[in-house]
């Protein structure tokens, strides 16, 4: 009977072992080996009413675990924030999560590092179209819907692809991060977003006088060139909009100071006077040129012969567009893209007429040249763009960063400008004659161009943002000023149907938590820790009996009083 | 959460010593003075060995192992051993046996040297939302600590206050309480010079404080076995009449 008994108890013995190994596995399973707090730059998805509707992410604040695409299915997920790299970003699914208004506590894509401002630098972008494409989809769907949590956009770096690498393990194991799980938790300590109380809206204009010889009586003509300077896109504190409209601010910038030159010699000065726009409110029907223009002197107004707007000439192959609103039988709009068309053959690239009728009694204005031509004042919008855009489109959005931009179209494009409108001023029509030619000292300076392309693609300008003195309005009002005979700065405040919220960017801390199993196991295994101690400590010094003894005394007075 | 986190780690640091007040026959001795007097001079040593830290050692930009520093730092360890002949002659006991009068010491002077090295970053740190291992780690640091603060005023009580001894022992008593004094040295070799991570020096210290206790255990035991009747034995038994 001994026998039998020894190796069932040796049995018995390795199975306790076990239990006490898979005690062990579970105790380190529930919380791996640490590193340290993350802590991130996050920047929100707008937040905006329009007509009262609200729109964008509602929320700021943010306290939840996170998982990755690869939950289990059926899993709760209102309040687990998920982080989705863009790489593998699915618009279904997310078009199905917002339009069916599924629970969430919070998303947060990663987008590539290239496309950061502050660390991408200037690598190129793999498969531009196609991400192209993706983030243009994604800010469409975003900004047209109102999420009821909070939405950020991060870039990815080393700290937190470690991080995601480590939730999707977790969560194919199938342990998604709750309370009782452990896992990351991911913390933005804002308070809640407020409205921006009256935004405003800051134009600058610059006045290049004209020669006045005695003989003229009345005002000199006035040639006017304006581009929108704001922008509008998902993420505000990353709408640098190099294209849309930073192109057309560099452009009116370069012709300004060509023309600086021209007119700085009486010799050379045109009959014409330049009036220079950089308007505000461009996405938001232009607001602002409508303001600028509705100040104007009704004089001024009168001389103006005509303006072009720039809108996006960043990056165009060969290929310009020319957008009126009065028809092209018109015989100014005949001048004028006549005159862009023969500098654009000579260049050896095409401009094309878009003509589209505006509606009164529409409120939307989808170019700038409209708000011009409401107040009978000719006007066409040069752009690469062949399609009007909808509201709040091409404005300026995720993709829109340097790496999209080509510096030589936006050479193209101030060449055929400038020399478009010289050869008005200068009454050069049909004349083959280039006055900013290369390797002259009028030609077009590609490293102006380039940066100033530099400074604005890490400028983010949207226009509720923008305080009055904002230190970039005034740095273009100064440089406007350098080229130009007199800077005005106007105010407007920017109101109407927009509303907007602040809290556009905020730190994330990422934490990694133990579980309250965890945390509960420790627990145990302390207090059974001390317990043996004790027992041990007594049976050593007091001896066993006593330790018994601790156990028992009631029973033992019991016995003596009796 | 977190601070069931903070909790857990408390009585880990904490908890020994106060089961080995209340499990050893300390606790019915009513020793409790004992130990706070030898906590005070432990702070007393403590404040000292700090302004002599200040005045001769160099901070020294990377973490490497300098022997002439450590060697200065063991120096000035032995202040220390200083503070321990002070709390373990000096101060006026009641009646206590001797065994007893080296554990309360070496307690009281464990649990002052816990909290003054290790309750300001437990209530800091282990608070917070992030998990990291240090702290459970830094319990049983305090565990081993405990155990080499015991074993090295037992052999501190061998050394002054017993006054006869097997003569062979002696040396070896000496040698085992300057290896005890200088174990803090002793471990920053491996922490500094070969670069090991805080769990590995952590078991360090768990085992050779443990061998540090054995020795030191068997030379108290081996000196006590002549004088067995004439001195308190080690079971300390009260009458079972006086238990109420």
């Amino acid at each position: 009977m001994a026998n039998s008994k020894k190796p069932g108890g040796l049995r018995e013995m390795l199975e306790s072992m076990y239990s006490v190994i898979a005690l062990l596995f579970i105790l380190v399973a529930c919380v791996e080996l640490c590193d340290a707090a993350a802590a991130v730059d996050v920047y929100r998805l707008i937040q905006y009413d329009m007509s009262g509707s609200p729109f964008g992410s509602r929320f700021a604040a943010l306290n939840h675990h996170a998982a990755s695409l690869h939950f289990p299915p059926g899993v709760d997920l209102s309040r687990t924030v998920l982080i989705i790299p863009l790489r593998e970003l699915n618009i279904t699914f997310v078009r199905e999560y917002i339009n069916q208004k599924k629970p969430l506590g919070g998303l947060l894509v990663l987008l590539p590092e290239v496309l950061s401002f502050k660390t991408g630098g200037n690598n190129q972008v793999h498969e531009k179209e196609k991400m192209k494409n993706l983030l243009a989809e994604l800010e469409r769907l975003l900004i047209h819907s109102n999420i009821p949590y909070p939405v950020y956009f991060a870039f990815e770096n080393d700290e937190i692809d470690t991080v995601l690498a480590d939730i999707k393990k977790n969560d194919l194991m199938g342990q998604p991060a709750t309370a009782t799980t452990g896992g990351y938790k991911f913390v933005i300590p804002t308070a809640e977003p407020k409205k921006v109380a009256s935004p405003t809206m800051t134009n600058i204009q610059g006045w290049l006088s004209g020669l006045k010889t005695d003989g003229d009586a009345n005002q000199l003509p006035t040639i006017a060139i304006v581009a929108s300077y704001d922008t509008f896109g998902a993420a505000p504190a990353l709408s640098v909009g190099s294209d849309s409209n930073g192109s057309g601010i560099v452009a009116l910038l370069e012709i300004s100071r060509l023309f600086s030159l021209l007119y700085s010699n009486p010799k050379t000065r045109g009959r014409y006077n330049l009036l220079f726009g950089l308007t505000s409110g461009g996405p938001y029907n232009y607001n602002g040129t409508q303001k600028w223009l509705r100040s104007f002197d009704q004089r001024l107004r009168e001389s103006i012969d005509y303006a072009i707007c720039l809108n996006s000439i960043g990056s165009w192959d060969n290929e310009l567009w020319i957008h009126v609103s009065k028809p092209p039988e018109n015989a100014y709009i005949k001048q004028i893209f006549e005159g862009l068309s023969n500098v654009a053959e000579e260049l050896d690239l095409k401009v094309g007429l878009k003509h589209k009728k505006i509606n009164i009694s529409n409120p939307r204005v989808a170019w700038e040249h409209e708000q011009f031509s409401r107040l009978r004042v000719t006007a066409a919008t040069l752009s690469e763009l062949s399609v009007t855009p909808e509201l709040l489109e091409s404005t300026g959005g995720l993709f829109d960063t340097r790496q999209y931009v080509n510096e030589t179209a936006i050479v193209r494009g101030v060449k055929l400008v400038a020399e478009s409108l010289a050869r008005h001023i200068y009454g050069h029509q049909g004349k083959n004659i280039q006055i900013f030619a290369d390797e002259s000292s009028l030609a077009v300076n590609p490293a102006y161009i380039r940066s100033w392309l530099d400074v604005l693609s890490q400028t983010p300008r949207v226009a509720p943002f923008l305080s009055k003195d904002d230190p970039f309005v005034m740095a273009l009002k100064k440089e406007l000023a350098g080229h130009v005979d007199e800077v005005n700065v106007q105010h407007e405040t920017l109101e109407g149907i927009f509303t907007f919220y602040d809290s556009t960017s905020a730190r994330l801390n990422i934490y990694q938590v133990a579980s309250v199993t965890f945390d509960l196991l420790l627990l145990l295994v302390l207090g059974s820790y001390l317990i043996v101690l004790f027992s041990f400590l007594v049976i050593t010094t007091r001896g066993l009996d006593d330790l018994i003894s601790l156990f028992r005394r009631p029973p033992s007075r019991k016995l003596k009083t009796a | 959460m977190t601070m069931f986190h903070f909790f857990n780690c408390a009585i880990l640091t904490f908890g020994p010593h106060a089961v080995y007040y209340s499990a050893t026959p300390l606790s019915e001795c009513d020793t409790l003075g004992t130990s706070v007097k030898a906590a005070l001079v432990y702070l007393g040593t403590a404040l000292v060995k700090l302004v002599c830290l200040a005045t001769f050692l160099q901070v020294s930009e990377n973490d490497g192992f300098d022997p002439y520093q450590e060697l200065l730092k063991a120096l000035i360890g032995f202040i220390d051993v200083a503070g321990l002949y002070f709390a373990l002659t000096q101060l006026t006991h009641r009646n206590i046996s001797q065994n007893h009068k080296f554990q309360a010491v070496g307690l009281g002077w464990a649990f002052a040297d816990s909290v003054l090295h290790r309750l300001a970053p437990l209530w800091v740190g282990a608070r917070g939302l992030e998990f990291t291992w240090d702290y459970i780690l830094q319990g049983l640091e305090a565990n081993a600590n405990l155990v080499l603060s015991i074993s090295l005023a037992a052999l501190g009580s061998l050394i002054w206050l017993r006054k006869n001894k097997p003569k062979t022992l002696i040396p070896i008593i000496y040698a085992c309480a300057g290896i005890v004094a200088t174990m803090p040295s002793i471990t920053s070799y491996p922490r500094r010079g070969l670069g090991w991570h805080f769990p590995k020096v952590v078991g360090f210290e768990l085992f050779t404080s443990l061998v540090m206790a054995f020795i030191s255990w068997q030379l108290f035991s081996a000196c006590q076995r002549p004088y067995a009747a004439l001195l308190s034995p080690m079971k300390f038994r009260l009458p079972s009449s006086f238990v109420v």
